[in-house]
């Protein structure tokens, strides 16, 4: 069912304020689905873009099914439901506020046609499928030029749409293990640790996000589109860091020596510098000593206990040699400090140290996130009212409109093909009877 | 394909942009870096000793500390470099200077130490209406914490992601995902932070403060951390090398004869079991899992740790990037735990010509990732190095060079 708003409050037309911003009256055909599309383009629309995600009722959003559910016991993501509802997924609304969804089913010749038109009337045209769907519906660049002159198109991707491996497939974990971010996190002499989440969905996110915004800038200077390809395991490759130069200018090679370190720094010099236990089971703290007189307050806070005072610990040479033993002191102090005071009880003493926070502690407990008014709620029919990862930054002469939370299915379908493409109601009647939206 | 290869004659996106930097927080000089590596005119401000991040390792080989810093070729490529004793009244009035001529000024000072250089943003602000501020800090510029101190592994442990980090025992602590990351995220932030700014400039002619919070930027880069906190109401559990979830998944990092792959192994599923069965039988280690009854999913996942066993002697026995190819191959998920030095051999990544030479004078050439995107409609610039100190002092006016 395409409904035509059940609740108009959530219609697209009693949001003023909607489209206020950096980014007014860019109008965005968002073919992104799963993690990194949808968070590229939340930027967008965040900040007063019109984005329309096109959705198909036959192969739904895997964010839709993720079985994060409110007032539901928690089960791990990839136990997913049989017949989910396709509303009520928390991963995806997270993602996707302040969007319109348009269902289109893009098999038939008049949904396609459908899409051309909006195409047409719109300047921007995301996607992160896999190498090969656009092609294969027609959608490429030059194409797109047609319809749109100026427009701009942003392929998003695991490895980039050229080169040997364009077609391998990857999610999150994949690109972390290819650009070597998963091996450079872990102890010695064990398996890497590496990412506890798909770090690079989120990264290849914001990268695509900024990416598409320079394309948007510079054809507010210059008047015209482009093309954009980004490889998320290129992102991945740039957030390795100095040791790239490392291998590249000293011809390091991680694979032959002790690697890597856990929690230890190998640059700057840094001891000690680790995460310890504290009272409650499985709460940590990390501290990072960094310069003397940071010692020297650590030191103080302790007690100034005979230990700290040893001459193996008395410069930061001496006791990077002895981290086994240091770190070992310092988990015993630690083990008496309480979770809630230890952060403040570490930065009032002038040292550089917080607790390990979960996200109980950020939403519920982080004084900070809380002044600054980090996380928001929505109301939404389905799910009711939720939070929201909000912009970490706060800007002196705009704001971010949250207008709306995740669009249902299909919410908007009706609105775009009357507001936007100027069909009648009759004609939108006709194309749902025909399962063509 | 048009995008990947060709450089565009085209400018860069930030050309013409004129770009003030002040302070060594490396989530401020990343994102100069990346203005400057498209285009932007990107001037950093120095005290006369240098910025600290110059003096952090790792260095080029056999150049000692002494200016070879590889952190600080890193960030500051293709940037410019002027030395100021912006505490001095003939300094700062050449401060005021370049930032009465920039579009933006980056600046990682914290408030306590804004205070003691004299700088108040809002005073710059109405001084040169068009001015963007990109403050760059570790908690932003208000707040309880916006003094408190910190550093990548601290900023990772309060903002969330190490949380979700380390290993299935966790009698282990949480452990840092390498790579300076929390900075890392605060500059990805601050670029989108700064492009909105930009973009909003040219609706109103306006410039304004961006205040970027890195531990902000950390707090939403948790993936699904935070939406098992808003729907159920879980806090997730680390596990080795692979997601935190709120109970315990099959592990999916899987050991070879030489390194590790990255595999989840779907059984519930019926092509991905018949492309894994299949790919079996090609080394001839199907261990009777091509017996008819394991097409049935219940039975597979009865069996689930005898076929685990299986697929772990198959990567045992192989090297990882022969599992990696071969398993992409068959059209199945698979990642090589590549090392940083085994992506400068990446076939793919040389056919799309993604590492870039830097000509280092005294160093020769070094090879650096290239831009993470690429546009049909221009390029990055020529790559150049990070500057030596007080470079462009005689170029903007500020006397001898250091």
């Amino acid at each position: 069912m395409t409904a035509p708003y059940p609740d108009l409050a959530r219609s697209p037309r009693a949001h003023p304020r909607r489209g206020q911003g950096p980014l007014a009256g860019v109008r965005v055909v968002d073919f992104c689905w799963v993690g990194v599309g949808a968070c590229a383009t939340r930027a967008l629309s965040d900040f007063g873009a019109e984005v329309i995600k096109i959705e198909d009722r036959a192969r739904v959003d895997m964010t839709r099914r993720l079985p994060l559910y409110k007032g539901e016991p928690a089960r791990a993501y990839g136990q997913e439901d049989v017949n989910p509802d396709v509303n009520r997924g928390g991963v995806f609304n997270n993602y996707n506020r302040n969007k319109l969804s348009c269902t289109i089913n893009m098999r038939s010749p008049k949904g396609r046609a459908l899409i051309d038109q909006l195409i047409a009337k719109s300047s921007v045209v995301t996607e992160n499928f896999a190498p090969g769907v656009m092609e294969r519906w027609g959608l490429v660049y030059e194409r797109l030029c047609e319809l749109c002159p100026d427009v701009i198109f942003g392929r998003m991707s695991g490895y980039g749409h050229s080169g040997p491996d364009a077609d391998f497939r990857s999610y999150g974990p994949i690109i972390q293990a290819v650009s070597g971010l998963s091996f450079i996190s872990g102890l010695p002499n064990m398996p890497p640790s590496g990412w506890g989440l798909s770090y690079m969905d989120n990264q290849a996110a914001y990268f695509n996000s900024a990416a598409l915004m320079m394309a948007i800038l510079n054809r507010t200077v210059t008047g015209r589109g482009c093309e954009i390809d980004v490889s998320a395991v290129e992102v991945g490759i740039k957030l390795l860091g100095p040791m790239l130069l490392e291998v590249a200018a000293n011809g390091r090679r991680t694979r032959d020596e002790v690697f890597p370190i856990g929690n230890r720094l190998e640059y700057p010099t840094a001891a000690p510098h680790g995460v310890y236990p504290l009272a409650e089971e499985d709460r940590w703290v990390a501290i990072a000593v960094l310069e003397e007189a940071e010692w020297d307050a650590l030191k103080t806070l302790m007690g100034r206990p005979a230990w700290a005072e040893a001459g193996h610990f008395h410069d930061m040479a001496q006791r990077r040699l002895h981290q086994d033993e240091l770190d070992r002191l310092v988990a015993e102090w630690t083990r008496g400090l309480d979770h809630r005071t230890v952060t403040d009880r570490l930065q009032a003493a002038g040292v550089r140290g917080a607790l390990v926070q979960t996200a109980e502690d950020l939403n519920e407990f982080d004084p900070q996130l809380a002044e600054r008014g980090l996380f928001f709620e929505l109301d939404h029919p389905v799910i009711g009212p939720a939070r929201f990862e909000g912009s970490p930054m706060l800007f002196s002469d705009m704001e971010q409109v949250n207008w709306r939370s995740g669009p249902l299915l299909g919410e908007d379908t009706r609105f775009v093909l009357t507001d936007i493409l100027g069909l009648e109601d009759d004609a939108v009647t006709a194309l749902e009877e025909e399962g063509v939206i | 394909m048009t995008v990947s290869q060709e450089k565009s004659p085209n400018p860069s996106a930030y050309n013409g942009l004129k770009v003030v930097e002040i302070g060594s927080l490396c989530a401020a000089e990343y994102a100069g870096r990346l203005l400057a590596e498209m285009g932007a005119e990107v001037i950093k401000v120095e005290p006369v000793e240098g910025a600290a991040s110059r003096r952090v390792g790792p260095f080029a080989a056999g150049a000692g500390d002494g200016g070879h810093g590889l952190h600080f070729w890193y960030y500051n490529g293709d940037k410019r470099s002027v030395t100021l004793d912006i505490a001095a009244p003939d300094g700062r009035a050449a401060l005021d200077g370049l930032i009465a001529e920039a579009d933006v000024l980056i600046c990682s000072l914290q408030p306590v130490e804004l205070a003691a250089a004299g700088l108040a943003y809002a005073d710059l602000i109405a001084r040169h209406p068009r001015l963007i501020v990109a403050a760059i800090t570790p908690f932003g510029l208000t707040g309880p914490w916006k003094d408190y101190r910190s550093s990548d592994l601290v900023s990772l442990a309060a903002g969330g992601p190490l949380h979700m980090c380390g290993y299935d025992d966790h009698a282990i602590p949480p452990i840092r995902p390498g790579g300076n990351q929390a900075d890392h995220t605060g500059t990805a932030f601050a670029h989108i932070g700064i492009l909105l700014a930009l973009l909003q400039r040219r609706k109103t002619g306006r410039g304004q403060i961006v205040d970027l919070s890195t531990h902000e930027a950390l707090a939403v880069t948790v993936e699904l951390g935070n939406p098992y906190w808003f729907y159920p109401r879980a806090i997730v559990l680390r596990q080795t090398c692979r997601h935190a979830q709120p109970v315990r998944t099959q592990p999916a990092l899987f050991e070879c004869a030489d390194g590790y792959v990255y595999f989840t192994l779907v059984i519930t599923e019926q092509k991905p079991w018949q492309l894994m069965v299949e790919w079996l039988l090609s080394h001839d280690l199907a261990s009777g899992l091509d017996d008819p009854a394991y097409l049935d999913a219940g039975y597979r996942q009865a069996h689930f740790t005898e076929i685990q066993q299986v697929v772990e002697v198959l990567f045992l026995l192989n090297t990882a990037e022969q599992m990696y190819r071969e398993g992409q191959g068959r059209g199945l998920p698979i990642g090589k735990l590549n090392a940083p030095e085994d992506v400068f051999d990446d076939p793919h990544l040389r056919a799309r010509g993604f590492f870039v030479q830097v000509d280092h004078p005294g160093q020769g050439p070094v090879e650096y990732p290239g831009p993470a995107y690429r546009f049909s409609a221009f390029s990055a610039v020529d790559p150049k190095p990070a500057p030596e100190l007080g470079e462009a002092n005689v170029d903007y006016g500020l006397g001898q060079s250091a």
